[in-house]
Formats: structure tokens, sequence, C-alpha cells
């Protein structure tokens, strides 16, 4: 209820502030005549208006009024009802009471007075019989409606403070003011607190400002809340039952229907239940009643021996047993040894360091007696995380290697058991500029020719380390490959700048060996014009894959003697070991990636139309007539007189830089560019037998030593060059054996690029290699 | 072509289970499902493949082996657990119907362990189940004992009932009792978490940690119904336990426990045991499961012993039998007889065989001729426990140590050892006449000593055990700096630092000739500390270093030189050969004549050459690691590439331990040369 809320508000106020209120009050309550007379003077409407409020007031005031008394003061609103005009207006006041509460409550006595005084009027009819004239029943708008808040309030909900300043609290319904309630004065102040009337509260309506006090009905209501009985007077809590059912047969019943036979009968089911009850009290197995103490009592486990006739059952296959907690160390000690106290930087860093990241969850420390020694923080929680350990760590087996790790290293011999192989640089080529493209070393062994990004071929001698000659055959484009012609007999140098093969005669052997080579290379040029050319499907002479002609006057006094014109740049050059044909490879060609050139006839064949993918570099085999080409991921082998594919052979490189075949035939190495040294056998499998991945970057040479020592070596862009010494056994059962012997370290790499040939003496256990630094290393 | 095999119905996918699958495979809630998950033993796996067994495509959680899952189905805890659910269920519904008379008859039914700490199950089917066999049982029970332990120790809250409380320590002051009686604890170690002991119980070693009685501390991450689920389970087990081993000894289980003198603070002088009139039982032969579980205790302990004995020098291993103490004395013990002949090498150089040996000091005797009194400050518990377990018979403590002391009075004439555990004070003589004068019987003089007794701090005690000899006890007096108090249960292992050991015996070959010319640059400067080095080095050394400091500028300049070769060399090649030594070789010669011209020039007699060999060592042992190391590089290269993962981390973990042993051993040193540190027993 609203009503009480406030109240409960208002007597939290401090009491001082409370009586200072009740004072007012009180004056408020004596002076609510006096009030009234100032006002009537005023006007007629205006009157009445103040009149019932006073009336209202005046109820509110003195509720401890005898009843005689509330007679009298009611005589007012009778008087009011009376004239009819004004009944509305005290009406609606009424309904714009202070307070819900009060205003219901005081409105329940009204029957009450209106039972006491008739209300009607006792005439005489036309017969002279007695007449009674009812009053008219005033149907005002939410009469009967005690629920409703009936609200005396005409200002709203907003503090009344705001009317401070004012001698009025709001406006009636008139426009009028309504006058601030009177405050009295001390003197009356002081008689009235001499006798506080019934009902009184002390406090103020902070709607109206005007004192708040019960009426006798509802201090009835109260005392009868206090005294336990019900609020309501007259109200039966307990009425005589009226019986919907009764016990008297009806004489017309309602249903027809025979009396049903469980009416009569005993039921089966109960009967069943309760001698199954019965059954069990009869065995013990249930007691019909034991006290509540016994059951505390018993239970005292009891123990026997389990395990009285234990058989061993071996551990299920999956089962893992928990780890046991590893024992306590030295540094667990309450008193170690002072070398296990952690000094002043390793203390701070544990502490710094995160719970999580600590090696040891305790820091070491020295107590020197045990009464020092204070409680373990961390017990529980540690107890706590072993036991979510043995029930929540997933378990899994793990098998400890218990062995020397040297026992793991396979036993290899010492590099100085396998020696002969190069260790140090001995000459150093200097000459080029740009990039060393190529290299190689002549078949006698005395020679070392090189060409470069400089478009030069040079030929060095080796062991000196100089430049005896030097031609420049590519005007804009670099000399990508040099190769010597195999064979003692003659003297020819071959080199590729651009799309032009050249083949040249240095002039530096002894003139009977260079006119042999001049005659060597001069002896074709009849062939070539004889050599009938195909035809195309319509009859044009087809163009033919490469030109042989004379280089040019300039070139053949250098020793450049013939330039095969090819239709796109030449990247490799590969000789059959005889020395009439030679095989290149311009992979950026697509039909023609491969060609064939016969010396002696100066012819060039294509031997394959269509190649699966791009062709990297070629090789014949050392004693067959078998021809290897090896394309991006694979490397495939052809009979040469059968004009079949024997073999695909694959190494599973990304990209196969360069390969080399053993010069027992049996045997092959492949470098590529994904840092990979593969070696492969070609009797075992078309994959590798070793991998090797010692590199940093790619793998771009890869070269056997052929003149007799199981040497083989690599080259590769991080600079360095790797020897190994692969043992191949005639053995048949029995595998190669490989060694890395040596790193050669020497050349520069620039713009990502270090060493980029290699090639072996074909004598002695020696090697080139060619850097991007522009120089040319000998290794012995 | 056979059949077309479906995915997910062989193999790991069907091995494996996630939890949320057993959970809804069992129909029990999560909490049910980790009780049964505990008490059952059971635990989860890591997949071989965690894709093949996980069907869903989430990364997954935790798998479960599915017959584990199977197996959970036919347990009869799971019908307790419904049937508890229903009950619950029936108060819930009676109590929401206002049915007050209905839920307390209900609620009288249903169990509350956590109030009452006695539930309406037993897992007695359980443990037998868990462990066939009663060695089963001890090799599983460290967690065990550890757990109730603490428990024991625990205040009462409301998820640690204090039923739950006492019966833990009942239990565990049983299981002690056992210990005392058939003498079967060997080693205790006091950490800083609590005061570890071992007792070897049927050949099982079995190793618990006890808390210090201090309240602990209960943080608010602590689950302690997850712990209460275990010490549920623990306290079972370890009544079965105690009931099997008491009756092995022919005891009554449970013992009689007195109330009364419980209430005075007796513990174990509370209980009362009495012999069941059929004596010990003969334990024909240990049940085990088989070899295959686990490597054989015995076997273990041999080879242990063997392990140590070659870490120690041969004329160690000869005088082996008295110090060492073997695992497998225990069947050895109830054999009467004594004699065992010793078959001592006649001459070195033989392999050393294992003999079966006694150790010098039986535990049951090592403190039975004693009469202790514990002091105020000592802790009574661990002491009285460890004690009895090593024969003492008779202890005494002070009153305020609570009930069951053989005796309260200090001035007791039969006391041989005093255990204190307080700094002496010193009190003027003049003062303690007076005190002695009008001294009660019972009490002492503060600082004054009753002569005839030997005090003692309670390190003494630990040490004693676990050496199983009695140890100088003037190294142990009151107020003394104790020696360190070691572990026991390090195993030494080669290469490991051993504290016990003395420093030279375990270093490495040049391990102090670094640190001593590491020590020499610090010192440089320094003559004093020059003096010192004689006392760890050997003679021959100490003149080394003597003729080294003169000439060690010259010195260092050729090893520069050297090292530069060596740059060089390694600029071009990777591996070493022999190369490096001819130049290091020629220089050398080449620095000799140069010498030799020079002293021909001055016309003095040049001394022999006194190349400092100490250098020159180290040169050689840098020489002959950087070897080693290109050899280890090139045998890499040759690895498969799993190989050489495996033997990279064994060698990272490896060097980690050497690391941290060396370290140690530099810190000794360091230590050492200082003179600071304490004695070593």
């Amino acid at each position: 209820m609203a009503p009480s809320a406030i109240d409960r508000k208002r007597k939290s106020v401090p009491a001082e502030h409370n009586e200072t209120l009740e004072t007012d009050i009180e004056s408020e309550a004596e002076f609510g005549d006096g009030l009234l007379e100032g006002i009537l003077s005023q006007s007629e409407s205006e009157d009445s208006d103040e009149e019932s409020n006073a009336e209202e007031e005046s109820d509110e005031e003195e509720p401890e009024l005898d009843a005689l008394e509330a007679l009298d003061s009611d005589e007012i609103p009778s008087e009011d009802s009376g004239s009819e005009s004004e009944e509305p207006i005290g009406g609606l006041v009424k309904s714009n009471g202070t307070k819900t509460a009060v205003v219901a409550l005081r409105e329940k006595p009204l029957p009450d007075e209106e039972e006491e005084k008739p209300n009607y009027t006792v005439t005489t009819d036309a017969n002279g019989g007695e007449r009674y004239v009812y009053e008219e029943i005033d149907p005002v708008y939410d009469s009967d409606d005690s629920d409703a808040p009936i609200t005396t309030n005409t200002i709203g909900d907003i503090p009344l403070s705001f009317y401070d300043s004012y001698p009025h609290i709001g406006y009636d319904i008139n426009g009028k003011k309504i006058m601030r309630p009177a405050k009295g004065e001390a003197l009356d102040a002081l008689l009235d607190s001499i006798d506080i009337p019934k009902g009184w509260t002390g406090l103020t309506d902070p709607a109206t400002g005007k004192p708040l006090n019960l009426s006798q009905d509802e201090l009835e209501i109260l005392r009868r809340i206090q005294t336990n009985e019900m609020p309501e007077e007259g109200y039966d809590p307990y009425p005589a039952t009226v019986e919907y059912f009764t016990g008297i047969e009806e004489i017309m019943p309602l249903s027809a229907a025979p009396e049903p036979k469980r009416r009569f009968l005993p039921s089966k089911h109960e009967a069943k239940r309760v001698m199954k009850i019965v059954r069990a009290i009869r065995e013990g197995r249930i007691m019909p009643y034991r006290p509540p103490g016994e059951r505390q009592e018993e239970e005292e486990e009891t123990h026997y021996d389990i395990w009285q006739d234990e058989v061993p059952r071996p551990d299920h296959i999956m089962n893992i047993p928990a780890p046991k907690i590893a024992p306590p160390g030295y540094d667990l000690s309450y008193n170690p040894p002072p070398e296990y106290l952690p000094t002043k930087a390793e203390k701070q860093a544990w502490e710094t360091a995160d719970p999580e990241d600590r090696e040891k969850e305790y820091l070491p420390t020295s107590y020197g007696s045990l009464r020092k020694v204070p409680g373990y923080e961390k017990f529980i929680n540690e107890r706590f995380e072993r036991s979510l350990d043995l029930y929540l760590a997933p378990r899994v087996r793990k098998n400890r290697l218990n062995i020397d790790p040297a026992s793991l290293l396979p036993k290899l011999p010492r590099p100085e058991e396998l020696k002969p192989f190069p260790t140090v640089c001995s000459t150093l080529f200097r000459g080029h500029e740009g990039r060393v493209r190529s290299l190689a070393i002549d078949p006698s062994g005395v020679w070392l020719a090189s060409g470069g990004d400089d478009g030069t071929v040079r030929v060095w001698e080796l062991l000196t380390g100089k430049q005896i000659w030097s031609a420049k055959i590519g005007d804009d484009e670099g000399v990508n490959v040099v190769r010597w012609r195999p064979g003692r007999d003659a003297v020819i140098l071959s080199a590729a700048a651009g799309e032009d093969v050249y083949l040249l005669v240095p002039p530096i052997v002894d003139p009977e060996t260079d006119a042999a080579s001049r005659e060597l290379l001069d002896k074709g040029f009849g062939h070539a014009t004889n050599a009938t050319q195909a035809l195309t499907a319509n009859g044009a002479r087809k163009e033919p894959v490469a030109k042989w002609a004379r280089p040019g006057s300039r070139l053949e006094d250098e020793g450049v003697l013939i330039k095969i014109t090819l239709r796109t740049t030449v990247k490799v050059i590969s000789w059959h070991r005889r020395g009439d044909f030679f095989s290149t490879v311009s992979p950026t060609a697509q039909k023609s990636a491969v060609a064939i050139h016969t010396l002696s006839k100066h012819l060039t064949q294509i031997p394959f139309r269509r190649l699966p993918g791009i062709a990297q570099t070629v090789q014949f085999h050392p004693s067959r007539p078998l021809f290897f080409v090896a394309t991006q991921r694979t490397i495939r082998s052809y009979d040469l007189q059968k004009q079949e594919l024997v073999k695909i052979i694959q190494p599973g490189a990304r990209w196969i830089s360069s390969f080399d075949i053993h010069p027992g035939g049996d045997n092959l190495i492949v470098g590529s560019y994904d840092r990979r040294l593969l070696w492969h056998d070609l009797d075992l499998s078309t994959r590798p037998y070793k991998t090797m991945r010692f590199h940093q970057k790619a793998i771009r040479a890869v070269k056997y030593h052929k003149g007799g020592f199981p040497l083989f070596a690599d080259a590769s862009d991080d600079g360095s060059l790797q020897i190994f010494h692969g043992k191949v056994v005639s053995d048949m059962m029995e595998n190669a054996q490989i060694v890395p012997v040596k790193v050669l370290k020497g050349h520069r790499v620039k713009s990502n690029l270090g060493v980029l040939d290699i090639d072996w003496h074909p004598r002695e256990p020696w090697c080139v290699s060619a850097g991007a630094d522009g120089t040319c290393r000998l290794w012995c | 072509m056979g059949r077309i095999k479906k995915k997910g119905t062989a193999g790991q996918a069907k091995n494996f289970i996630t939890r949320t699958q057993a959970v809804r495979k069992l129909q029990i809630s999560l909490p049910d499902f980790r009780k049964l998950c505990i008490w059952k033993g059971i635990y989860p796996r890591e997949p071989r493949s965690k894709k093949k067994a996980s069907k869903s495509s989430s990364a997954s959680t935790t798998f479960y082996y599915t017959k584990d899952i199977q197996y959970l189905l036919h347990e009869p805890l799971l019908q307790k657990f419904r049937e508890q659910k229903t009950l619950e269920k029936k108060i819930s519904k009676a109590l929401g119907r206002g049915d007050a008379h209905d839920a307390s008859r209900l609620e009288r039914n249903a169990s509350r362990p956590e109030k009452t700490g006695r539930t309406k199950y037993t897992l007695d089917h359980v443990i037998r189940e868990r462990y066939p066999t009663f060695i089963d049982a001890l090799r599983d029970l460290d967690d065990c004992l550890s757990m109730l332990f603490l428990f024991a120790n625990l205040p009462s809250t409301d998820t640690v009932p204090a039923k739950m409380i006492a019966r833990c320590e009942r239990l565990c002051l049983e299981f002690e009792h056992y210990l005392i009686v058939s003498n079967s604890l060997r080693k205790s170690f006091l950490s800083i978490k609590g005061i570890y002991y071992q007792a070897t119980i049927q050949g099982q070693d079995i190793l618990w940690l006890v808390p210090y009685r201090f309240n602990q501390r209960v943080t608010g991450d602590v689950d302690f119904r997850i712990m209460g689920t275990f010490v549920e389970f623990y306290q079972t087990l370890l009544g079965f336990v105690n009931f099997r081993l008491y009756t092995s000894v022919g005891l009554v289980y449970p013992p009689k426990f007195d109330k009364v003198r419980d209430d005075q603070g007796a513990e174990l002088g509370a209980f009362s045991l009495e012999g069941n009139g059929v004596g010990a039982i003969e334990q024909p032969k240990q049940i085990t499961n088989g070899e295959n579980s686990k490597p054989d205790p015995k076997l273990q302990a041999e080879i242990d012993k063997l392990m140590s004995q070659l870490n120690q020098p041969e004329k160690e291993a000869e005088q082996e039998p008295q110090t060492s103490q073997t695992l497998a004395e225990g069947d050895e013990e109830e054999q009467p007889t004594d004699t065992i002949d010793k078959f001592e090498p006649a001459a070195p150089g033989g392999d050393i065989l294992l003999q079966p040996s006694y150790s010098a000091t039986d535990p049951s005797t090592l403190f039975s001729n004693f009469t202790f009194f514990l002091s105020r400050e000592t802790p009574r518990q661990p002491l009285e426990f460890i004690l009895k377990a090593f024969g003492c018979k008779r202890i005494g403590w002070d009153a305020v140590l609570g009930d069951g002391a053989y005796t309260h009075n200090e001035l007791d004439p039969s006391i041989t050892h005093q255990v204190v555990d307080r700094p002496p004070i010193q009190v003027d003589p003049e003062a303690a006449e007076q005190i002695e004068d009008n001294q009660t019987a019972q009490k002492l003089a503060p600082g004054s000593r009753v002569p005839g007794r030997i005090y003692v701090q309670p390190q003494w005690i630990w040490d004693s055990v676990n050496d199983e000899e009695l140890k100088r006890p003037d190294l142990y007096g009151p107020g003394a700096q104790l020696p360190p108090h070691l572990s026991p249960f390090v195993k030494k292992v080669r290469g490991q630092y051993d504290p016990s050991a003395p420093l030279n015996e375990q270093d490495r070959e040049d391990e102090e000739l670094e640190a001593d010319s590491d020590m020499e640059e610090d010192i440089s400067g320094e003559d004093d500390m020059a003096v010192q080095q004689p006392k760890l080095l050997t003679a021959m050394e100490v003149d080394a270093t003597a003729e080294g400091m003169d000439i060690a500028g010259s010195e260092d300049d050729e090893s520069e030189e050297a090292d530069v070769v060596n740059n060089e060399d390694d600029d071009f090649g990777g591996f070493s050969e022999a190369e490096d030594e001819d130049e290091d070789e020629t220089a050398d010669s080449a620095l000799q004549r140069q010498r030799e011209l020079e002293a021909e020039l001055t016309g003095v007699a040049l001394e022999d050459k006194v190349a400092n060999p100490k250098a020159d060592a180290k040169k050689k042992a840098a020489k002959r690691a950087k070897e080693e190391d290109e050899e280890l590089e090139r045998a890499k290269m040759m690895m498969s590439r799993k190989k050489r993962k495996i033997l990279e981390k064994m060698v990272y973990s490896n060097k980690k331990k050497d690391g941290e042993a060396e370290a140690l051993r530099a810190k000794r040193r360091k230590i050492e040369k200082s003179g600071k540190g304490a004695p070593r027993a």
C-alpha cells in the first residue's frame, strides 16, 4: 500500500525532525477552524468547498471523537447532500482524497451511519397510507470503488517544497487556491502535546502537507491484526460446509450403472504387495522398524583379506600404469649442499619468471636447522595437480632410448683413410669479368677452358693459372657452356653463346695436332651440302634445325672454326665418348630442345618430337649406346640403336639441375635446385638409393671423377663444393659406400650465386670450380 | 576383390572414444563419470593418430579406450549412482510437495558421504579388480599414502568432514605401526616440502611424502570433491592393505584404539597391537604379475649397485660390502644364518662379481640400545616414528609434546641421547648455579646439559638412518653448523654431479684445467690467490703453472696465431686435416728456432724448451674437440633425418645435464676456494 510505504519512509527521518513535525501537525489540526473563518468571507462556492475540506480534515484529525461527536460532524455532509448542486463537488473532493487507505477506511463507516439515519422520508400517499419516499441514490463515479486511490492531491507528482513560498498548496477544480493548512502557534502546540489524539501518527502527508492520522476503524483493524483475529469484522473463516455430494441415495440416480466389482472385492494387487512385504519381514529381509540410532552404530567397516585367493593376472596390453612421482633430489633438502643454492641472479630470474615457465616449482633454500623449516605452501596444490594428472592426463607409452648417442652414429671410415681427395685451393684463375659460367679440363689434363658472362672463352694452364689464349665469341651474350671434345687425337673445344655453338681449335698445341683438329672440323662441310633436306607437307624445303657455317674471318683467325646456329639459346653441350657426336640442350625450345650433332657430317638431328617437361640436360652413357635426358622431374634413358625408351628414373627432386653418370655406367648422381643430391643405383631401383641434403642453397652441378678415383663432387649456390667418396663395388650384392669427405669453401657468393660449374681432372684427384665471383679455382 | 571396408569400423577409429561419447554412452553425469574414472583407474589415452581416432573434424579432446568404457557399463557402482540419483529426485519431489515427513524418511536412506564420511556402496570389488595381487596394491601405494597423510593433517571444513580426517589419521598410524613392527622403513629425507619416507615391503619400494605439521594453506583453486573421491578410494585400499600386512606379521587388525589417550595426543601410542595367536603368515612366494610388468626390483637394485661400483674407483670397490646397502636384503633377513662368505679379489683386474651382502647394521638394531629424549622444540611425531622404526624402544619427550612417552623427565638417567634443535644459550655460571639450586626435578636450566648423554640435532637421526650407521654426533651438536643433508634417493649416475664425492674425482679431464685458466684470467692481478692454488692441484701441475705464468704472454700470441691459421683454414675447408697439425708444428718449430737464434745472439744458454705443458694441453684439447666435432658433423650428414633428430635430442639433453653438473661443480670449486663451505660428512 502506498501510504504505508510512505509512512515507513517518513519514519526513517531523524527523531528531532519528527518532533517539530508533530507540533506542526497539532497546530494545523487545531487551526482548521480558524482557517475556515478566514475563507468564508471570500465566496460562496469556495466556502462550501473549503467547508467540506475542513470537514474531512476534522475527520482525520479527531478520530477520537466519540460516536456522538462523529454524528455531529456528519451533519454537515448530510446537509450538503441536501443541496444537490454541491454534492458532486463534495464527491469529487472525496475522490481526490489525500490517501487511498485513509479515505477508503473512512468511507466504510458511512453506510453504518446511514443505517442509523433513515434514508427515506415517510409521507402519506393519496390513500392516506404511509408512503416511503427514498432518497435518490447518487451514483457517484467510483462511489464504491475502494481500491482506486482517491487522492485529494491537486498538485500532482511534484515535491511539496515547490509551494514553500506560497500560502496555498495547489488548486481545486474551480481554479481556486487550496490554502495551506495552518500551522499552529507554540501555545497550541503545547496544548496539543498534552493530549495526543488517538490515531495520531505524527506524519505529514507529503502530497498534501496535511497531518496523517489513523481513523477509528483503521485502529480497530490494527488491533485485530495484532491480536491475530481476522482483520475484517464478521468474517467467518469456518462456514458450515454445504455438501455437494450427500450420502442420501437419490430416488433418481444420475447413473444407472451397476456398482463395480472392485467396490466390494479386496484388491488382488494390493494383496500381492502386502504379501511381498510380509514375506520379506518373515525372512528378515526388511525390519519392520529400526530405531534411527542403530543406523549410525552398525557402520564400522569390515576388513578381510581381499587377496586371499589372489591369482596373478597379466596386465592388459593397453594398460599404462601411472608414472611414479620422481624421488627428491639433493636440491630439495632443507639443508642442501651450498652449491645447490641459487645465486642472486638465479633467484631473481626464478622469481620474475612466470610460474609456468619455471623449471622447478621450488627454490632450493637452506634453513640450517629443522626448527626453522616452514610449512610448504603449495603442498595441497601439488597433490591436487598430481591427482588431476592421475585421472585426467592422457597417457601414452614413450620409449626412452637409454643408449649412448654415439652408437647411433654410422661408422664412417676416417677421411684420412679415404685420401686422396682435393682439400685446398692451389690455383686461382682470375681474368673473367662477371661470372664464370662453365669450365672444363681438356682430356690431356693440361689446360683449363672457361667461359663466362663476358662472352669470352679462355684457356688457362691448369697448374700455373696462366691464361694462354682467349677469344670473344659472344658479342652481347655470355658463354653458357664450354666442353672439350673427348679424345687425344685432336684438341677441339666447343662453346655455346646464345643460340650459337662454336667449335674452336685454340692455338695452344703443336702444329700437327692443330692441323688434325682443323681437318676434323672441316671434313663435314661436304656432307652438309649433300644432305637431303626434309620436305614439309606442302613440298617446300623445310628450314634446317641448325646451320653449320664459318663464323667469319675475325673469329676464324682466332681459332674459331665453326659456328652452328640453332633456334634458341643453348645451355648444355654433352659429347659422346668417341668424339663424333655431341648433343646440345636449349631448354626454352619447344620441340627442338635436344639436338644431336654429328661432327663428321655437319649434321644436326632432333631426336625427340616431344618431351614431357622442359629438358634440362643430357648425357651419353659412358659405354653403352644409351642416351639420358633429364627433364624437370625425371631422367629418361633411351636406347639409341633400338630407338626406344629404356627406363624412367625418378629422383623425386622438384627440379633437376644436373646429373652425371658413373664411369662404370650403373650409378647416377643427380643434383637438384631444391638442394638435394641423389645417388641412383640403376640396377636397384628408379628411386634414389641415397638422398643427401647438405647444402643450404641449390645444387648447380654434379660430377664424378672419371679417372679412377672413387670421388664425386657437387657445386652449390652457397659457395661451397662438397667432395664425396663414393665407392662402387663391382660385387652386385653390395651397395655403394658413400662418405662425405670434404667441404671446399672459397668462392664468394655474388647475387645469390656461388659455384656454377665443376670439373674433375682426368687423372689426378683434383677438381676445378667456376664461381660467380669471376674466378676459377683448382683444388688439389 | 574383397569387400570395401567401411570407414570407422576398425583400428584406431574404433579403439578410442571421446569423453563426451563415453558419458553419453554410460548415461551418467560428468561428476559421476569422474568418480568412476578415479575409482576404476580409467584414464584418457593419447591415440597414435588423433586424426584417425576422432570422427569429428574439430581438433579433438580427450580420448578414452573404448574397451575401458565398455567394461564400465557393467560396473555395479553405476547402478548405485543411478539409485542415488532417483533417490535424490524423490527427495526433491517430496520437498516440492511439502511432504516433510516423506522427505526425511527418504533422506535417511540417502547416503551423504560429505556429511557422514560413509557411503552406501563399498569399493572392495574395485580394489580386487584393480589390484589382482597384493604386490600390485603395494606397487601403487605411493600416491595413496601421500594423499592420506596429507588429509590426516588437514583442518576439517565443510568439504573435508572431520570423520574423513580422523579415519585417514587412523589408517596412517596403523600403517606406521606396521612399519615399526616389521622394521621395513628404509630411508627418510627432510625436504623443504615435507618428509619423504621410503619403505620396502615385500620387495616393493614405497615412497611417500608427509607434510610438516603446519596448518596447510588451502587455496581456492583446489577442488576437494576430486581429492575426496581419491581419498575415499585410498582409504578402502589402505584398510585392506593394512589388514593384510597386520595378519602377515601375526597381529590383529584393526588394533585396539584408545580414544582417551588419543585425545591426550598420544598418536602412535593410542594403538595397542595384539597378536592373533596364529603367528606370522609365511609368504611362500610372492605372486606377481609376471616379469613383463616391471623390472624386478632386486635385479634393479643389483644393477644400481653395479653402476655405483663402476663409478667408484677400484679400491673403494674392495671395501664395498661395508658401506653399500642393497635393497635385496629383505629376503635374506628372514634367514637366521648370518655367515655369508665374502669373495675378495686377490689381485686387481678381475671382473667384479655381485655378492650377496649384508649391510653393516640391521635397521631393526640401529637405535635399539639407546634411550632418546626429545626436546620441546623438536617435531615429535616424525622423530618418534623414525626412531621406533629403527629399533628404538624408549623415547621420552617433554610433556607438552603429548602423551605416550617413555618418560617426561628430562633428567632420567637412562637417557643416552637427547635431540635438541635450539641454539645454545650462553649462561653465566653464577646464574646457572642459582638456577640449579632451586630447580625442580623435571626442569633443567636453559643452556645447561646433563652429563653423560649425547646431544644431537634431529638431522643426526636422519643421516644415520640413511647411511645405516651412526654418524659422528659431534658434527651434529646443538648449534653446530650441520653438514648438508643429502637425499638418499638419488642414484649415482656416471657423469652426474655427486656432492658427497670429492670434487677432483668427478671432474672431466680438462675441466679443472679450464677452470684454472679462467681463474687465472680472473685473478691475474692478484697474487695472493696464486698461493692458494697448490691446494687443489697436484705437485706437477703446480710446477707447470708456476712456469707457465712467466711465458704466458708469448704463448698466448702463439695460440692466437694458431687460431688465425685455423680460421683461415676454416674458410676454405670445413674439416680439419693433417695440414693443421703440420702448420702448428711448423709454427712451433719456427718459434723454437727463433728462440735459439736469439739465445745464440745474446750468448745465454737456452734452457730446455719449457713449452707450457698446460697451454699445450689446452691447445691439444681444443684441437681434439674440434676434430671430434667435425667427425660428428660428417657422421651426422650420413644419418637419416629421423635418426639425426633423435641424436640431436639426445645430445641436447645430455649436454643440458652435463651443463648442470658442471655449473654445480664450478660453484662448489668456488665455495671451496673461498673456504667457507660447510663441513662434509
